[in-house]
């Protein structure tokens, strides 16, 4: 219990998707303009993280690693499929996320007008296939911490998104020279700000 | 058949050329589109991965539109997504095994791009947004022209990077051993990772003070 | 327009040819690609002897010239098997899958060690092969060690995924020079392994300096990786080292 805490706080600050391994880059600041709409997309990361990576965590676990399959029969012991790891991991994204668009259109209308649009966005979010590559690298030993790494991690994406959303509705009102406004400011303010988030780096808890 | 002739559009058409050249500058796809952000970060250290990178993206982009385009009539809506995704990722990692196979050296040093590659935004973003919705020539010209506004940015960065980061251009050494000795220092900064977006920040800056049509209100 | 069984059977084919594609591709490359990383191996090994003149072509040659004994070892310092016949590569030594070994030893369950004896110019060399985990994925590598076990006579590293430029640069000549000449034992003989100091190594005692080397500027995390796999490999061989010295 208390390693899966640690898990996911240190995947929250210290191992930060953004400011420490900058993955889902793309997204994050495409879609950073207001704060509504990076709760949304933010939600939606933490959603989708906390479901592929625990899938994908028992398919690498029972089917993809090399000797996985032992459990089907003894002889299995020496198939190694990890070559398939990559597009197995990238079809089981690719399908939760048309699978969660349709579950949520058909049942809950309103949210899906308000979360919808960024569904198709986080396939190809490469935070969401990074934390598969991760959880595989790292070898976590149970589907708990796989699971609490795959939250974290989403949990640490929507504090980011959110942040900076937050500093851009405010330098709207600021005086940025015109060819800066925007996406220029944006890029100088995620720099500085992953700066900052380097003295987090290599804590260990 | 000269009719036919006549119907059909030359290969390098002006509309067709402006697919090559718009991504440079106009519609560059880092600066002005917002894609492939990640891997800009990850490979503009040195110049020599960057320009690795730039080379295979702009095969992979390419390749990957002139298919996707192929099959677009099929592909339903609705799992499309997976449908570019298994393309793209089956073709990148067909590549990496053959190269493992045959050209072992050449393999070792892209292994650490076809990650990269698969989850590049650029591909999936050129894919949604032009070769679902025209034909595979002109799909073709549209990676290669993304890929190669996309190998711009990438090499202007990681000429910075590497020269004031590390005082070496292709691991030659370019910053002579004078200027050391009279006290000047590598700045460590340069090679970290968030000056590659501050970098790219500054040349967004660069480029809108030129272009006006595309600052932003 | 499309049903709903038209993009069952459009995923499903896709998925099969796709998989169909890859399997075949893995299945008819495997003996080339498994051919290639054994001359890969084999070119680490020998990199780390400082056998210089080592390429692609001549390396299972040059191999078998210079490594004179293959030996497999238990934590005990026990040799469980020795191997001193050609060809060199179907050793056992050879043939051991560091991954799984540092399992077992993370998990407590029995391991064993691989060790590689090469004779050059007269000298004999130890060389022991190592795997860790850098910042992105799996770093391995090999160090040559002289008949006193003390003086490391080269090393080399290589990764799979570090950032190219910063972590990447474990797999430079630069970065692998430094180790040259360094020592893994004090004066005294207690194990110090080399430490990968962050800031260079002007930042450690005078008397320190044998021991250590600089770390990678940006690639700390990596050099990190260095450091620790270093460390945990020869401990394991501590025991064999006591013995033989």
């Amino acid at each position: 219990m208390h390693e899966i805490f640690n898990i996911f706080i240190k995947s929250i600050f210290v191992d930060n998707m953004i400011f420490a391994y900058f993955l889902g880059m793309c997204s994050y600041l495409a879609v950073s303009k207001t704060v509504d709409t990076s709760v949304g997309l933010g939600a939606a990361v933490i959603f989708v993280l906390g479901i592929t990576v625990p899938i994908n965590y028992l398919l690498n676990e029972y089917i993809l690693k090399p000797g996985a399959m032992v459990w089907l029969d003894a002889q299995f012991a020496s198939v190694d499929l990890s070559f398939l790891s990559f597009i197995i991991f990238i079809a089981v994204i690719a399908a939760m996320v048309q699978l969660v668009e349709m579950v949520v259109e058909k049942f809950s209308p309103s949210l899906y007008s308000s979360l919808g649009i960024f569904l198709p966005l986080i396939a190809v979010n490469c935070a969401i296939l990074g934390g598969s590559l991760f959880m595989q690298e790292r070898d976590y030993q149970t589907l708990g911490q796989a699971t609490a790494f795959g939250l974290g991690s989403g949990v640490g994406w929507f504090l980011a998104i959110v942040a900076i959303a937050a500093i851009r509705e405010k330098i709207r009102y600021s005086n940025v020279p015109p060819a800066l406004r925007g996406i220029g400011i944006t890029f100088i303010l995620t720099g500085l700000m992953g700066i900052a988030f380097m003295s987090f780096l290599g804590i260990k808890l | 058949m000269s009719t036919d002739k006549k119907e059909r559009e030359p290969m390098f058409s002006a509309k067709n050329v402006k697919l090559l050249t718009s991504p440079l500058n106009l519609n560059n796809p880092i600066t002005v589109q917002v894609l492939g952000i990640c891997s800009a970060l990850a490979v503009t250290a040195k110049l020599k991965p960057a320009i690795v990178m730039t080379l295979s993206v702009m095969i992979v982009t390419g390749v990957s539109n002139f298919v996707v385009s192929l099959l677009r009539n099929g592909i339903p809506p609705r799992i499309r997504i997976i449908v570019q995704l298994v393309v793209v990722a089956t073709l990148v990692i067909l590549v990496d095994q053959l190269l493992k196979a045959f050209l072992f050296d050449v393999s070792k040093q892209l292994s650490v791009f076809v990650g990269l590659i698969i989850t590049n935004c650029i591909i999936m973003g050129r894919l949604e947004a032009f070769a679902m919705s025209n034909k595979p020539w002109p799909a073709f010209l549209d990676g290669i022209g993304n890929g190669l506004g996309y190998g711009l940015i990438l090499i202007t960065v990681a000429f910075f990077r590497e020269l004031f980061g590390s005082g070496t251009l292709f691991d030659i050494q370019i910053v002579p051993q004078s200027l050391y000795n009279m006290g000047y220092v590598n700045n460590g900064l340069m090679i970290l990772p968030p000056m590659a977006l501050i970098t790219v920040g500054v040349i967004i800056w660069v480029q809108r003070y030129y272009n006006r049509s595309l600052i932003e209100k | 327009m499309y049903t709903n069984g038209y993009i069952f059977r459009y995923a499903g084919i896709l998925v099969i040819i796709a998989a169909a594609l890859l399997s075949l591709a893995a299945m008819l490359l495997k003996p080339f690609q498994e051919r290639n990383r054994a001359i890969d191996k084999m070119q680490g090994i020998l990199a780390s002897a400082q056998v210089q003149e080592c390429t692609a072509d001549n390396a299972i040659q040059l191999f078998n010239k210079y490594i004179v004994e293959e030996q497999v070892i238990d934590p005990k310092g026990n040799i469980l098997s020795s191997y001193t016949k050609s060809p060199k590569e179907d050793a056992q030594a050879f043939l051991i899958d560091l991954k799984k070994e540092n399992y077992n030893k993370a998990h407590h369950k029995p391991y064993n060690l691989p060790l590689y004896i090469a004779k050059k110019d007269g000298q004999t060399i130890y060389i022991i092969p190592m795997l860790g985990t850098g910042l992105w994925g799996p770093i391995w590598g090999n160090i040559a060690l002289k008949s006193d076990f003390k003086t490391v006579l080269g090393v080399f590293f290589d990764d799979k995924s570090e950032t190219p430029g910063l972590g990447g640069e474990i797999a430079t000549p630069k970065f692998q020079k430094q180790f040259i000449g360094k020592k893994i034992f004090d004066n005294r003989g207690n194990f110090t392994s080399i430490e990968v100091v962050k800031g260079g190594i002007v930042k450690l005692p005078e008397n320190q300096r044998i021991h250590g080397v600089d770390a990678i500027s940006g690639g700390t995390l990596t050099s990190k990786g260095v450091d620790a796999m270093l460390r945990n490999t020869i401990k394991s061989y501590l025991p064999y080292i006591k013995k033989h010295r």
